[in-house]
């Protein structure tokens, strides 16, 4: 089989993995598919992924400048390679991000509700601009096939100029971002990365190492096409990582020295074998290959430098991200789901940049496939010994049958137990406890409401309010709590109890008082229940459920809490506080109940609704 | 044996699903991209729509044939693919699994009504069979899959009929069930790559031929060309 072959097949493969994944993580959710929990929310994916993506994604703005800066025009063939690298990066860094987070249909949140005090605010925004900056520059490409959109494609390339210095800010703003990002992370991320220098060592490192993730790119395809690199300028731009990768080694060891961190290096603990490694991949074999003039000008040097340094970027982010970044006492390990998309996403982007290489003028000339040329004898399938036609339809039935195939055995491949639904847990409901002011807290979890039951009564129009929330009652009683039907915390329960009607140690009563005689006995044509108990609801007048169906206990309080404070805040304009969460939801329980409870304080606490500090000073003002 | 059903509604369920779904897609794709292309080559662009969907129609629905030309055969092919199409989609057992697993449902056949067109598919089935068999013309026509898919589909009408309205005992149930289940496993396996992807090319399938004998644009001057007749009338 021809290596081009080979290796769309394995790119195929990864990708049918990973679709299957992230299909299956946006039907179950997170948790069907990775290890990920409230302790370790920043798995692989975002260590392998996202921060690296962008990392690598660098070459973009790197070389751009370096041709339109510096003026270095003999790396201008490279200028297209670059950007469509850059936008590619930052297109699986996005597309991570999109599976990681869920709620694709959100994504434009953060350009209309600014959030000011989140440190992520200011990279969604990086890399939303980034991200449309690196389209632009790209579309003149593929807008040569065609002769639609010809305005727009003069337009973008006569002010190509604006947009490579628009790449060239945004990016250096949003490289350095995300190493401020981890800044607010010193008592999570291991010291020997830790360091207050981390934004210039994301933005000095990915400047290093951007070239020579575009360097290498040229090399695969050089390599994919059996076409001959020209190494001269290959060689050329790498000298110009090999400086600023000597620039981020001193950076990165002055600030390890300057705080006292350099002994932690030889400790002998996992994390310092790591971290040798990583230093051994980034600046120990690059600065060695590159600066030796021979090696650098050799092709196997040459690539063994930049595959080694871009791996050693990606250990470096991801170790940043993820694997270094542990709260103490919890443990991650990412699942093979997990490693499937985060592999895949990445040949998604590799699948992109082969089909941008074989369809648009990348270089000069379009790259195909070297069995489109006419002296090609047609080969036969090597399974079913037929002609599949021409290459290009050969390729099309090949490899939507390995996508189809692999990702029908990546659905089957996804954990039984994890996505088997095990139902909401049965949760009986208790009464809620004090007096005047009630403490509503129907599981006992301690995390509850206050409701003044006075106040409510004074605001609501004493005697004849009780109706509205006493809209029923147990029989033979006149104020039954809302827990005696509402008795299960997150199901609905039926509050008609048939075997106690029908059985002789309960009510004891024949069928036909029910049901009529004659007819099918089903639940539809029987008695109501209030031909018998007449006193069952409150108001007869209002309007009368045809179902015994009690919503859970907690959607019974919000629905009635929640829809009458809504009408209040719409009536009274300067009280809008009363239909936000906060208005109920106060925090844990207030301290004269702590001694009462104190038994209780011991249960787990599963699911629990908790208002951060300054939502409550905001508005107790 | 529990171990046995629980794999083949898993795992294996999951695995023959995606290989349908994806297979049909895939098939579908390659047929439309396929006209795609050619249409963009063709010399004569105009394509007669009125008679692409009328066709694609009488296809869709064969009450034509039933009056000239076979009318017994094709009734019985009617009333069996009404039956193989109802009934596995349908069936309220199977909503129900749907709903537990995934958490979607739709209208469910009810059971009498289900029940009679599973023994219809079922009859209809072996007399398209024997049909086939007997009829000197068909057997002609026909290769090994023609006479083996009428009985592979008859397999889980069966079986589910069994576990559904009889009384058997439970490892017999057990049994049969997972008889239902990798037979029609097979069956989602085999879809795409035999000819009962029609199930899907079927809409299209007139829109396609119709495609694909509009020659290229230089056809005629190519074939004159081959034949040493440059320049001559076609």
């Amino acid at each position: 089989m021809n290596r081009l072959d080979v290796f769309k097949s394995v790119l195929w493969t990864l990708t049918g993995l990973a679709v299957a994944t992230a299909i299956t993580r946006f039907i179950f959710g997170l948790g069907a598919v990775s290890n990920l929990s409230d302790s370790t929310p920043w798995g692989i994916w975002k260590g392998l992924s996202v921060v690296p993506g962008i990392a690598l994604a660098a070459g973009g703005f790197v070389v751009t400048a370096v041709i339109y800066v510096l003026k270095r025009e003999e790396f201008h063939r490279y200028a297209k390679v670059a950007v469509l690298i850059a936008f590619l990066g930052y297109l699986s860094a996005a597309t991570a991000l999109v599976v990681e987070l869920g709620l694709p249909w959100l994504v434009w949140q953060p350009v209309i509700y600014w959030q000011f005090h989140s440190a992520l605010f200011e990279v969604s925004w990086c890399v939303m601009l980034y991200l449309g900056v690196l389209l632009l520059e790209f579309l003149p490409v593929p807008l040569e096939e065609t002769s639609w959109f010809a305005g727009l494609r003069r337009f973008l390339t006569k002010y190509k100029l604006v947009l490579v210095f628009l790449g060239i800010m945004i990016s250096c703003l949003h490289q350095s971002s995300l190493g401020t990002l981890f800044l607010i992370t010193p008592e999570k991320l291991h010291p020997l990365w830790y360091s207050a220098l981390l934004p210039i060592e994301f933005l000095v490192s990915a400047i290093a190492v951007g070239p020579l993730v575009v360097i290498l790119g040229v090399l695969v395809i050089c390599y994919m096409y059996r076409k001959e690199a020209d190494r001269k300028t290959l060689s050329k731009l790498a000298y110009l990582g090999f400086i600023v990768i000597v620039i981020y080694g001193v950076i990165r060891f002055v600030g390890l020295a300057v705080n006292g961190k350099l002994p932690m290096i030889f400790d002998g603990s996992w994390q310092s074998t790591v971290f040798l490694i990583e230093i051994a991949l980034v600046l120990v074999i690059p600065i060695v290959l590159l600066g030796i003039r021979k090696l650098r000008y050799s092709q196997a040097g040459l690539a063994i430098a930049c595959f080694s340094a871009v791996i050693g970027l990606g250990l470096n982010r991801a170790n940043i991200a993820g694997v270094m970044l542990q709260v103490p006492g919890s443990q991650y390990y990412p699942t093979i789901y997990e490693v499937f998309v985060s592999l895949g996403i990445v040949a998604g982007a590799i699948i992109v940049f082969l089909f941008c290489v074989e369809h648009f003028k990348i270089w000069d000339v379009k790259w195909k496939d070297p069995r489109e040329r006419p002296e090609y004898c047609p080969r036969f399938d090597l399974g079913s010994d037929v002609w599949l036609g021409s290459p290009g339809v050969t390729e099309r039935v090949k490899y939507s049958l390995v996508f189809a195939l692999s990702f029908a055995l990546g659905f089957a491949l996804m954990p039984q137990d994890r996505i088997e639904s095990k139902g909401v847990e049965e949760i009986t409901v208790q009464k809620a406890r004090g007096g005047d002011t009630l403490f509503i807290d129907g599981n006992y979890d301690t995390f509850g409401t206050l409701f003044d039951h006075a106040r409510h009564v004074d605001s609501l129009g004493q005697k004849e309010s009780c109706v509205k929330c006493h809209h029923m009652n147990v029989p033979l009683d006149k104020e039954s709590g809302c827990w005696e039907c509402h008795s299960s915390m997150y199901t609905a329960t039926d509050i008609f109890r048939h075997d106690w009607h029908a059985s002789p140690n309960g009510a004891d009563i024949a069928c036909d008082v029910c049901h009529e005689p004659q007819q099918e006995r089903q639940k539809a044509s029987a008695k109501k229940c209030r031909d018998c108990h007449i006193d069952l609801y409150a108001d007869n007048t209002a309007d009368i459920p045809d179902t015994y169906l009690a919503v859970s206990y907690v959607d019974a309080m919000h629905i009635l809490c929640v829809n009458c404070h809504r009408e209040r805040a719409v009536a009274d304009t300067t009280r809008v506080a009363l239909a936000q969460c906060p208005a109920c939801h106060t925090g844990p329980q207030p301290d004269y109940l702590k001694a009462e409870m104190r038994d209780e304080l011991s249960r787990p606490a599963p699911n629990h609704v908790m208002m951060p500090p300054a939502v409550l000073q905001v508005k107790e003002e | 044996m529990d171990a046995w059903l629980e794999f083949a509604r898993g795992p294996l369920f999951r695995l023959s699903f995606g290989v349908m779904m994806l297979g049909l897609l895939r098939i579908l794709l390659l047929d439309l991209y396929g006209a795609w292309e050619a249409y963009r080559r063709a010399g004569d662009k105009t394509l007669p729509w009125g008679y692409i969907i009328r066709r694609t129609l009488v296809w869709f629905f064969p009450f034509n044939k039933v009056l000239k030309g076979r009318p017994f055969y094709s009734i019985c092919s009617i009333l069996f693919h009404i039956g193989l199409i109802l009934v596995p989609v349908l069936l309220f057992a199977h909503i129900q699994l749907w709903q537990s697993g995934v958490g979607i449902s739709w209208p469910a056949l009810p059971k009498p009504v289900a029940d009679w067109l599973t023994i219809s598919t079922i009859v209809f089935a072996l007399a398209l069979f024997i049909g086939r068999s007997f009829s000197r013309m068909s057997s002609f026509l026909s290769r090994k899959q023609d006479y083996l898919w009428p009985l592979l589909l008859l397999l889980p009408f069966v079986t589910g009929y069994v576990c559904a309205n009889m009384s058997v005992g439970a490892s017999t149930y057990q049994v049969t069930m997972l008889i239902h289940i990798l037979s029609a496993e097979l069956i989602f396996v085999l879809l795409p790559f035999t000819k009962i992807a029609h199930c899907i090319l079927l809409p299209f399938s007139q829109f396609v031929s119709c495609v694909a004998w509009r020659f290229p644009a230089d056809t005629d001057d190519a074939v004159c060309t081959t034949l040493n007749k440059k320049g001559a009338p076609v």
